[in-house]
């Protein structure tokens, strides 16, 4: 059996590990000179920055994608973070961190609730994990459960760090499966070497099972013959194959055999793709020589005007970073209304670091941003239409395809995991 | 070097660059430095990166 893999982002390159160990022969395309899509590594005078993904698991050596791992025989060495933080206004009442900040757990924060609303959070997190919300945003259930915006700039702060979205954008529905995922799973880990510690893994993984990886190799169309995906077009040639996985989102795909999915046959998923949106973001990279954030694990900052979160991924792997150096990132979610002007929300997010780490010394590496047809996520979690298309042997995975509440390469894990189970059973 | 409204700003040409001549922020940006190499057009995620001939 052939399969053919388009993008060998990780989405792309887990499929093409699973497949060639289940004994397919696997061609994966792949336009760029490099793999790994947006989550590798970018070496930037000396520092391994990331090409989109922060160097993180949500879900650390517990996690959906370190599962996907270790079944498909990928050695990578996953470090669980200590601790996840919040820094919060050391005065009750401030609305900044310019008088000073304090730092408390994460699981600590219905400490800052009223002694009414910290019961109540009590009796909801236990009658939640039963009977759980639906049908509203996230931010509109808590608006409708506590009259405290605290909890609103808390689950900003998360959603953003996260997903990238603003709480009144995300289904309720998302969060309570991804705050499951977390009692199953547990918080966030830093593979060593980085993201492209996981890419080299699976690519020797590929390599070990004869599957080919073709850099540079773009794919201009996907054949469908009587119904179904039968291969795809390179240049002049044609490669035929049993099945085709995507790993390009459910939009750009269907670019590539839109003369197929055409007519009313198809208008309900075409309907589908055109309310798809990709999700935007911005990443500032800091080098310092003492430690901006102090701890391995996530330090959310829900007090800053844009910075929703920042991590220190070199307190796990010092590697990522020159000798005796810091790598520290930060990142923002992006309003769709402010796309267009990045440069001021990039200010603004330099801006709030200064405030988060102020009489610290460190260097601004690089900003990145990520929107429209190189996203943070190419789907808007839990919207997209899940793996299949309408075309029988053609799927999609990536971040344009991920399961149900599954953060960032998490729900790129269970979505390759569940087209697995529908390939190979 | 022409950078067209494509670019998303992820600074992946920059990290290519032999030159240190992008800069980045929200786009980016060749600057004197560009030597028209177009190594950087290879890398670029979104075809933004277009060699004056």
């Amino acid at each position: 059996m052939k399969a053919i893999v388009i993008g060998a982002g990780l989405g792309g390159l887990l499929s093409a590990a699973r497949l060639s160990k289940a004994g397919y022969q696997v061609d994966v395309f792949e336009r760029l000179p490099i793999t790994g899509g947006r989550f590798t590594n970018l070496r930037y005078k000396g520092f391994q920055l990331s090409s989109g993904a922060f160097h993180i698991l949500p879900h650390g050596p517990a996690g959906p994608l370190a599962h996907l791992l270790k079944e498909v025989g990928a050695d990578v060495k996953i470090v669980r973070s200590d601790i996840t933080t919040v820094r919060i206004p050391l005065k009750k009442g401030s609305q900044d961190y310019e008088k000073g900040f304090k730092d408390i757990s994460f699981t600590d924060f219905s400490t800052l609730l009223s002694h009414k609303d910290r019961l109540k959070i009590a009796l909801l997190i236990v009658s939640t994990r039963k009977n759980r919300p639906t049908g509203s945003s996230l931010q509109a259930w808590i608006r409708s459960q506590f009259k405290d915006e605290w909890l609103v700039k808390f689950a900003d702060a998360f959603c953003g760090w996260s997903l990238s979205m603003k709480s009144n954008e995300v289904p309720v529905e998302e969060i309570f499966e991804i705050i499951e995922n977390m009692y199953r799973f547990g918080g966030p880990g830093v593979p060593i070497g980085g993201c492209k510690g996981v890419i080299d893994a699976l690519e020797s993984v590929i390599a070990a099972h004869d599957g080919k990886i073709h850099t540079e190799t773009e794919v201009s169309k996907i054949f469908v013959e009587n119904g179904k995906a039968v291969g795809v077009l390179v240049g002049e040639e044609a490669y035929k194959a049993d099945l085709v996985i995507s790993n390009l989102g459910h939009a750009a795909t269907a670019c590539l055999c839109e003369e197929v999915l055409s007519g009313e046959k198809d208008s309900g998923y075409l309907k589908i793709l055109e309310t798809l949106k990709p999700s935007a973001g911005i990443k500032i990279c800091l080098a310092a020589d003492e430690p901006l954030v102090g701890h391995s694990g996530v330090l959310l900052t829900p007090y800053a005007k844009r910075v929703n979160g920042i991590n220190e991924v070199t307190q796990i792997d010092p590697g990522l970073a020159p000798p005796g150096k810091h790598l520290t990132m930060s990142h923002q979610y992006v309003a769709p209304e402010n796309v267009k002007n990045l440069e001021a929300e990039i200010e603004l997010g330099l801006q709030d670091l200064k405030e988060i780490f102020p009489n610290k010394k460190y260097e601004v590496l690089l900003t990145q941003s990520y929107h429209d047809n190189w996203p943070v996520n190419r789907a808007a979690s839990g919207t997209d239409p899940g793996n299949e298309t309408p075309i029988p042997g053609l799927y999609v995975v990536g971040d344009g395809a991920k399961g149900k509440g599954g953060i960032e390469v998490e729900g790129v894990a269970l979505g390759v995991a569940a087209t697995m189970k529908k390939i190979i059973g | 070097m022409k950078i067209n409204d494509n670019c998303v700003g992820c600074g992946q040409c920059a990290s290519f660059c032999k030159k240190g001549a992008i800069e980045v922020k929200g786009k980016a940006r060749a600057t004197d430095a560009c030597i028209d190499c177009g190594i950087c057009v290879l890398y670029c995620p979104v075809k933004a990166i277009e060699v004056l001939v």
